[in-house]
């Protein structure tokens, strides 16, 4: 989907520069016991899309830089800073969330893809898992600014897991929650939900991120009802700056290309879902 | 730019015949094409690039996951998902010769033949300055690391690349020799111009917890600062064993390791794993160098390669 870069549009804003920038940690909100949103400062006017990612690096996380989704920008989406959305999975995630505040990280960003902008006639869908939810809060206020409402569809194990849900209320979106333990909204998972939002809204535009099973599901709904849909892939990541190939993705390039291995950090992370050849991908990360 | 004040130093190095600007080379596999990171690493600092390694034909590679961190190290098996030469020559150097970087083409084949057609291919292509010749991937089925434990093998590639091109001929060498030493010297005599070393360390982690393999493809090759010692180690013995200049690489993140490298006998170092971690390397490296030359009365940084001095106890004797 080809996408004019005009700049008034606060969904189709060009991407900016890439740059390695020290971040102080100026605010931490706990989530659930294991996931925090963390608000950092860069002292600079931050810029980044819906989507697109920093490689993070931090004292005693691991040798390596993590990709995390830009979660949201500045304090109200605007001016310095970002804050990133961390649930523990390993020694990278673990130092962020230990992280003391001041404490400094190298972050270099933006990187990767974003999403498209809803086409005029159509409603945006957000299919999200547990942590899946990062890239679309920043989403959701670009689309709010844009003046465009939307559906949001969270899914978790449990309540716990349906992180920052008032946030998408508060952006004017139409939230609806599905829990695997029935502890919040429909019992059973998100991918269920989609049904019941592609009957409300005629002309949807589906975006979705989160576990693989839940993206594989997702894609096999829209194109059935041959709906556009644009997927988040995660990868392990060594570089974010399409050198190491560690992180690809066995997907097309163009429609009616041969699918080979493309970047997540490069190629994507966003995706149209169709291009993604699901038979050969996904693979246990 | 200087990062402090104090007589100016001689950072540039010749290897081969090759003028590089600073000793610092962007390590094949770890730096894209070579204009990857424009806008993020400070170029000027970089003394030539080595470019992803080449086949004659476009690979897909090894299937995901491919990379797994370890204690200070990286693991990878890529499998040199590449583009092929024709595409290399016809996409990738246009922009990457803009660079004004002296250009190490990588190159890999499957057999003599292909080493042969690459190395003439590229001897015509502008831009292109010297041939680094990969006989060490671990994580290619053919080629790569099997030509490179066999001094035999090694030598037999290094003379079908010699008679190919008129460019500086660069062996890259495996850690997975028995005497690095005698490597070197074949190579020399097969007519090589220098050597690079060392390739990443055949590897592997399991997780135990799903009981299987981290890396789709088994093993891996190992990076990063956890080979440093026997990168350091290698190089040292290399550039005794021969009279080629050495371009020496493992886990380089600094001066400091880079001063290590060049005491035990490198000409120039490579920079590669932790220019992920950190693309402010080359600058950084690049300045504590020359403060380290002023530190020790060094003017030129070639006179560094080699200097190492014996062993002798320390004052008060060895504790």
């Amino acid at each position: 989907m080809p996408v004019d870069r005009v700049a008034a549009n606060p969904l189709r804003a060009a991407p900016a520069p890439r740059r390695d920038v020290e971040a102080r940690l100026v605010s931490r909100e706990a989530l659930s016991p294991d996931a925090q949103l963390l608000r950092f400062d860069t002292g600079a006017p931050a810029d980044a899309l819906p989507g697109q990612f920093a490689m993070v690096r931090l004292e005693h996380g691991g040798l390596l830089r993590r990709p995390y989704s830009y979660c949201d920008l500045g304090a109200e989406g605007h001016g310095s800073g970002f804050a990133l959305l961390v649930k523990e999975v390993g020694i990278g995630t673990r130092a962020l969330l230990q992280l003391g505040i001041g404490g400094a990280v190298s972050c270099l960003g933006p990187l990767g893809t974003a999403f498209d902008p809803p086409r005029p006639d159509r409603i945006p869908v957000i299919v999200a898992g547990g942590v899946g939810i990062a890239p679309f809060v920043l989403f959701a206020r670009r689309l709010q600014e844009a003046g465009r409402r939307g559906i949001v569809l969270l899914g978790g194990r449990s309540e716990a897991d349906l992180y920052l849900r008032e946030e998408f209320e508060r952006f004017g979106m139409d939230v609806r929650c599905a829990t695997e333990d029935g502890s919040f909204g429909r019992r059973g998972r998100v991918t269920q939900l989609i049904g019941a939002a592609l009957d409300d809204a005629r002309d949807v535009q589906l975006y979705s991120c989160g576990p693989t099973g839940m993206l594989l599901r997702t894609a096999e709904l829209a194109r059935a009802s041959k709906i556009p849909h644009q997927v988040s892939i995660e990868r392990r990541m060594g570089c974010g700056m399409g050198c190491c190939l560690g992180c690809v993705v066995w997907a097309r390039r163009r429609p009616g290309d041969s699918a080979e291995y493309l970047r997540s950090c490069t190629e994507g992370p966003v995706f149209d879902a169709d291009a993604v050849a699901w038979d050969r991908d996904p693979h246990p990360l | 730019m200087s990062s402090s004040a104090g007589p100016a130093v001689d950072l540039s190095v010749e290897i081969a015949g090759l003028t590089l600007p600073t000793p610092l080379i962007a390590a094949s596999g770890t730096f894209g094409y070579g204009d990857e990171y424009l806008g993020v690493a400070d170029y000027e600092a970089i003394g030539a690039v080595s470019a992803k390694g080449l086949y004659l034909n476009p690979r897909d590679g090894c299937p995901p996951p491919r990379i797994w961190e370890t204690p200070s190290g990286m693991l990878n098996a890529i499998g040199l998902q590449e583009v092929g030469i024709e595409r290399f020559l016809a996409e990738k150097l246009p922009s990457v010769r803009e660079l004004g970087k002296v250009l190490l083409a990588n190159i890999c084949g499957s057999s003599f033949e292909e080493y042969g057609e690459l190395s003439r291919r590229l001897d015509q292509a502008e831009g292109v300055h010297a041939i680094e010749v990969n006989i060490s991937c671990p994580n290619v089925s053919e080629g790569g690391i099997e030509f490179g434990c066999d001094p035999d093998m090694a030598a037999r590639v290094t003379e079908v690349v010699r008679r190919g091109t008129r460019l500086p001929v660069i062996p890259k060498l495996s850690p997975s020799v028995p005497d690095v030493g005698v490597m070197a010297r074949r190579l020399e005599n097969a007519g090589a111009d220098a050597l690079s070393l060392i390739n990443t360390i055949p590897a592997m982690a399991v997780d135990v917890e799903t009981q299987r393999p981290r890396l789709a493809n088994i093993v891996g090759g190992l990076s990063g600062p956890a080979i440093r010692p026997i990168a350091v180690r290698m190089v040292w013995q290399a550039a005794r064993a021969s009279s080629l200049p050495v371009l020496g690489m493992g886990g380089i993140g600094g001066a400091g390791d880079a001063v290590e490298f060049l005491l035990a006998g490198a000409s120039a170092v490579q920079i590669g794993t932790m220019n992920f971690v950190d693309p402010g390397v080359w600058r950084r490296t690049l300045n504590g160098l020359q403060d380290y030359c002023r530190r020790h009365g060094v003017a030129r940084i070639r006179d560094l390669t080699g200097a190492m001095e014996p062993f002798a106890p320390p004052p008060g004797g060895t504790r």
